[in-house]
């Protein structure tokens, strides 16, 4: 029988195990990055010979990065915000409010999550282009205005707030919109923290929407622009490729370094 | 609590409702509608009653993009499930090594689809990947990972592994955070071994969380469109098609509306059916 | 409070953002988008003469904007002409012009100034691509064109005497050069060069009277001419789907991997640049007959563009075709020259005594065959006959069986 020690020898060794396999991609998209056309031709597994930049400045040449980040990142403060905007008042009410039907309101909510993105595009697709709303950026915001995800997680918060603090805040004559607005928000702020955290990771990294939304470049998202860089015609420019990639991890792996205990507390306490 | 006016939780979640009518009970509705005619949205639309049903039930597709759907979601569930457990164990104590290990894990999940689709497909690129070089050079041989109809369902499956299972690590992590210790000391004091204390007292306190864990996975799995899309669009000979590249296509390339419909419309019915399944089947195990 | 100074900013932000779409144009000008589907190198080219164009006039801007490869900027034409958010000017493939003419979207060109009197090359042009295509409306003018030709490694290729001439020499010669570690042929399984084995071995695609018979017997014989080659093992079939393959198939060519490949005239520039060996490019071979299909993209207006965009976009259509602008087209790619002055210029320089492998396309327009004007052929292509011939060579399915699947299911695709 595995005693102890050996439990944690076995352990450490999957740790290990486990940030190998997970770190050498990315060193190995990194290394490519930095390789000539040449080297990849020849001796694919090969180190690069020099740290050159060159397939970055191609990335650059390429496309407009810098505006589609910008855009990118425009789209997905928006979206975490108007999810915010929604999720609180849905949250309180779900979560403080004793009414009729709140049941019903809260499997609503649950079934949402049932009809994915990838099942809503086509009609609302239809629907964007009689209101000539393609290819805007309204049709990349508005469709994820409400968050299941985000509402669990704020009302289930909300469940550890004492009621007598809320109570003590309407006898001090403050609206119930004062209070979801302005005395919550600084309580739920680790768990606002994290949804906004996943939502704007999430929505940034978006792939699918976008694509299916936009027809040229004019609200066009970095993912979209970095997808692009496979293009046919003069040979598969894997350097180029992966730096574009790496271009493309560095804002969420930087996001995440920063805030990787909110990301993971928040991911974590999804769970009942 | 009582609301202050009656009709106020009904302000409160309007934005809510209103967001959930308008961006998922009408598109869904609206897609039912539509699978009933044919329409290539530059013509005029023409009604055709069940054909579209009839179409994608007798030309194979429905079964066949299910089929690699479900597929692909087996190996996802089953992985992150042991996966997830296996490093939420492994790296729930302190230390540098762990701490290193959890973040790398996870941080495969917050990278883009699109990074991690054009990494892998270098990396298991036929010729030149770094996988196929490796496995020549020690004698083994390559493998046409993407290229044969037979691997690439498996590649896919594997890839979007080493995206996800991250997310069920942290979520087995949360689990074990919560779970109450006097149970594991008791049964340490009784004379139980690691092992046995992970059969008997562990792992059933974390069915919910397994069940948590696996429904999102299949929920995600079923989800799978971007790496589909960059690393195979779907083949080779359509064995990595899955459902949501397959009502794209419909859609995309085909430019047959209706027929992107009832696929939606048998996606959903499927979706609810496996999650009502799921939660029945939880929901009987629960421990007393 | 943070999160309205969130929203704020955002508002903010977004506005300025999608105000600030990307306008490099100088004020004042007519702003032309024009969405290409050209890439790497031959999107430099394009991005050249485009500026060109911007700095010879003052009243037009053309913004040229990338969408990805045929297939994919076709799918977002037909979703943006959809939502009402198509561009003036893009150019298509052949097999999809027909299905755009017939659902009206394409504006007839036929009143264009100069349109009736455009030097095209009798094969490219919409009269000579298309059976009937003369007594339609105009709606395609043809700008990259191609036919598809043998790339042969020379240094290999020296190692043995015959000429892929025929069918059979084809087989012979690829034979040949297969050796350890290295195939004698490589072609894609891809719609476009089993067209041609058709054409050679005497059949159509389409029946002049619209049935479509996808070559009935040719059409088998030239799929079991590929499942031939596949198991004696002296042909690889690149992996990847649609212009993947075609990409991965140049890798293995220019790695020594495959000695002879079919390909686009498209790539002689590419390959003939990054080989590190002489490349010589061969016609086609025959059947009973010499046979190539043409390939490429036309350009097409949309209709439901303002008319002052569609002129100022005819515009820089006539100067793209005008001889300078489409020989340099030409030489720097590798498509066809497109007009017969485009041709003789770029032969009074003598371009082609120094680059031969240039003319091989050209000469081979002896034998191009017509499309059949079709409004399904696009939907027969991609749903119908491009699965099933993957499906047939991977799988190793019965040829005859196969061809009789796929001239079934183009039946019912009709509707």
């Amino acid at each position: 029988m595995i005693g102890e020690r050996g439990v944690r020898r076995w352990a450490l060794g999957a740790a290990l195990l486990a940030a190998l396999v997970w770190l050498f991609p990315y060193a190995w998209m990194l290394l490519t990055s930095f390789k000539t056309p040449q080297e990849l031709l020849k001796a694919p597994t090969a180190l690069p010979t020099s740290l050159g930049f060159s397939a970055y400045a191609e990335v650059f040449r390429a496309l407009p990065v810098a505006r589609y980040a910008a855009l990118t990142t425009v789209m997905a403060l928006s979206i975490a915000a108007l999810q915010i905007a929604v999720a609180l008042p849905a949250a309180y009410a779900l979560a403080k409010l004793d009414f009729r039907l709140r049941g019903a309101a809260f499997a609503l909510l649950l079934s949402a999550l049932l009809i994915p993105a990838e099942l809503r595009f086509v009609p609302t697709f239809t629907l964007f282009s009689a209101l000539g709303l393609v290819n805007t950026l309204p049709a990349l915001v508005l469709p994820f205005a409400v968050s299941a995800f985000g509402t669990f997680l704020l009302r289930q918060a909300l469940l550890s707030v004492p009621n007598s603090l809320i109570e003590a805040a309407r006898l001090d004559g403050a609206s119930e919109l004062y209070i979801v607005y302005r005395v919550l928000p600084p309580i739920l702020a680790p768990s606002l923290m994290a949804f906004f955290l996943v939502s704007f990771v999430h929505h940034w990294n978006d792939y699918f929407w976008p694509l299916v939304m936009t027809v040229d470049d004019t609200v066009r998202t970095l993912p979209l622009g970095i997808a692009l860089l496979r293009e046919q015609g003069s040979g598969v420019r894997w350097h180029i490729i992966m730096a574009g990639s790496t271009l493309l991890s560095l804002p969420a792996l930087g996001l995440f370094a920063f805030s990787q205990k909110y990301l993971m507390r928040g991911l974590g306490s999804g769970v009942g | 609590m009582k609301p202050t006016r009656p009709s106020e939780p009904w302000w409160l979640l309007a934005p809510m409702l209103g967001a959930l009518a308008v961006f998922f009970v009408y598109p869904l509705l609206s897609a039912l509608r539509t699978s009933f005619y044919e329409w290539d949205l530059l013509t005029a639309p023409r009604f055709i009653g069940l054909g579209n049903y009839r179409a994608i039930f007798s030309s194979g597709e429905l079964f066949a993009s299910l089929g690699t759907t479900l597929l692909v979601s087996v190996v996802v569930v089953a992985g992150s499930l042991v996966l997830g457990l296996g490093l939420a164990l492994a790296v729930n104590r302190p230390g540098r090594l762990a701490a290193l290990a959890r973040s790398a894990v996870f941080s495969a999940y917050v990278v883009s689809w699109v990074s991690v689709g054009l990494l892998f497909l270098w990396i298991f690129d036929a010729d030149a990947g770094v996988v196929n070089q490796l496995l020549s050079a020690a004698g083994i041989g390559k493998v046409k990972w993407l290229t044969s109809t037979r691997m690439a369902p498996l590649t896919v499956a594997l890839i979007v592994l080493w995206k996800v299972t991250g997310y069920a690590m942290v979520v087995f992590l949360s689990g074990l955070s919560g779970l109450p210790p006097e149970m594991q000391e008791a049964a340490a004091l009784d004379g139980a071994g690691p092992f046995a204390r992970l059969r008997h007292v562990t792992l059933p306190l974390l069915r919910p969380t397994a069940a948590f864990v696996a429904t999102t996975s299949l929920i995600a799995s079923f989800q799978l469109f971007d790496v589909v899309r960059l690393l195979t669009q779907g083949g080779p000979v359509r064995s990595t098609t899955v459902l949501v590249y397959a009502i794209y296509e419909q859609l995309f390339r085909d430019l047959r509306v209706g027929r992107a419909s009832s696929l939606v419309v048998v996606f959903f019915l499927v979706l609810s059916a496996l999650t009502w399944l799921k939660l029945r089947a939880f929901r009987s195990q629960e421990p007393v | 409070m943070q999160r309205r100074a969130f929203l704020l900013s955002g508002a903010v932000l977004s506005g300025g953002v999608a105000g600030c779409a990307p306008s490099d144009a100088p004020p004042g000008r007519v702003v032309v988008p024009f969405w290409f589907t050209y890439g790497g190198r031959n999107r430099a080219t394009l991005q050249t003469l485009v500026t060109r164009f911007n700095q010879a006039q003052r009243e037009i801007w053309v913004r040229a904007v990338f969408q990805g490869d045929y297939f994919e900027g076709l799918a977002k034409l037909r979703t943006a002409l959809a939502a009402g958010a198509a561009p003036p000017l893009s150019h298509v493939v052949g097999e999809v012009v027909p299905y755009l003419a017939e659902a009206g979207v394409l504006e007839p060109l036929d009143d264009y100034p100069g349109a009736r009197s455009l030097p095209l090359h009798p094969a490219l042009g919409q009269a000579g691509s298309f059976r009937g295509g003369a007594e339609r409306s105009l709606v395609a003018v043809p700008f990259n064109r191609s036919t598809p030709i043998a790339y042969v490694n020379q240094r290999l290729f020296a190692e043995q005497s015959a000429t892929p001439d025929t069918w059979q020499t084809l087989s012979e010669v690829a034979r040949a050069l297969t050796k350890p570690g290295r195939f004698g042929f490589g072609c894609p399984i891809d719609w476009w060069y089993w067209a041609a084995l058709v054409g050679q071995a005497g059949g159509e695609v389409v029946e002049p009277n619209g049935r479509i018979s996808l070559g009935d017997e040719a059409g088998v014989r030239a799929l079991s001419l590929w499942q031939s080659l596949v198991a004696a093992g002296v042909m690889k079939q690149p992996p990847g789907r649609d212009y993947n393959a075609w990409e991965q198939l140049s890798q293995d060519f220019l790695a020594g991997r495959v000695a002879m490949i079919w390909s686009s005239t498209a790539f002689v520039r590419y390959l003939e640049e990054t080989a590190d060996f002489p490349v010589r490019a061969l016609p086609l071979p025959r059947g009973v007959r010499g046979a190539v299909p043409t390939g490429g993209t036309h350009f097409v207006l949309l209709k439901s563009a303002p008319s002052e965009l569609k002129s100022a976009a005819w515009r820089f259509v006539r100067f793209l075709l005008e001889p300078e602008s489409a020989a340099f087209w030409s030489s720097e790619t590798g498509y066809l020259p497109v007009t017969t002055e485009a041709a003789q210029l770029l032969q009074s320089r003598g371009f082609y005594a120094r680059h031969p492998n240039y003319r091989v396309a050209l000469d081979q327009l002896a034998v191009a065959q017509p499309w059949p004007w079709s409004k399904t052929l696009f939907r027969i292509q991609r749903e119908v006959v491009q699965p099933g011939l993957e499906a047939a060579v991977l799988e190793k399915r019965d040829p005859s069986r196969a061809m009789a699947e796929a001239r079934r299911l183009a039946q019912e695709s009709l509707h």
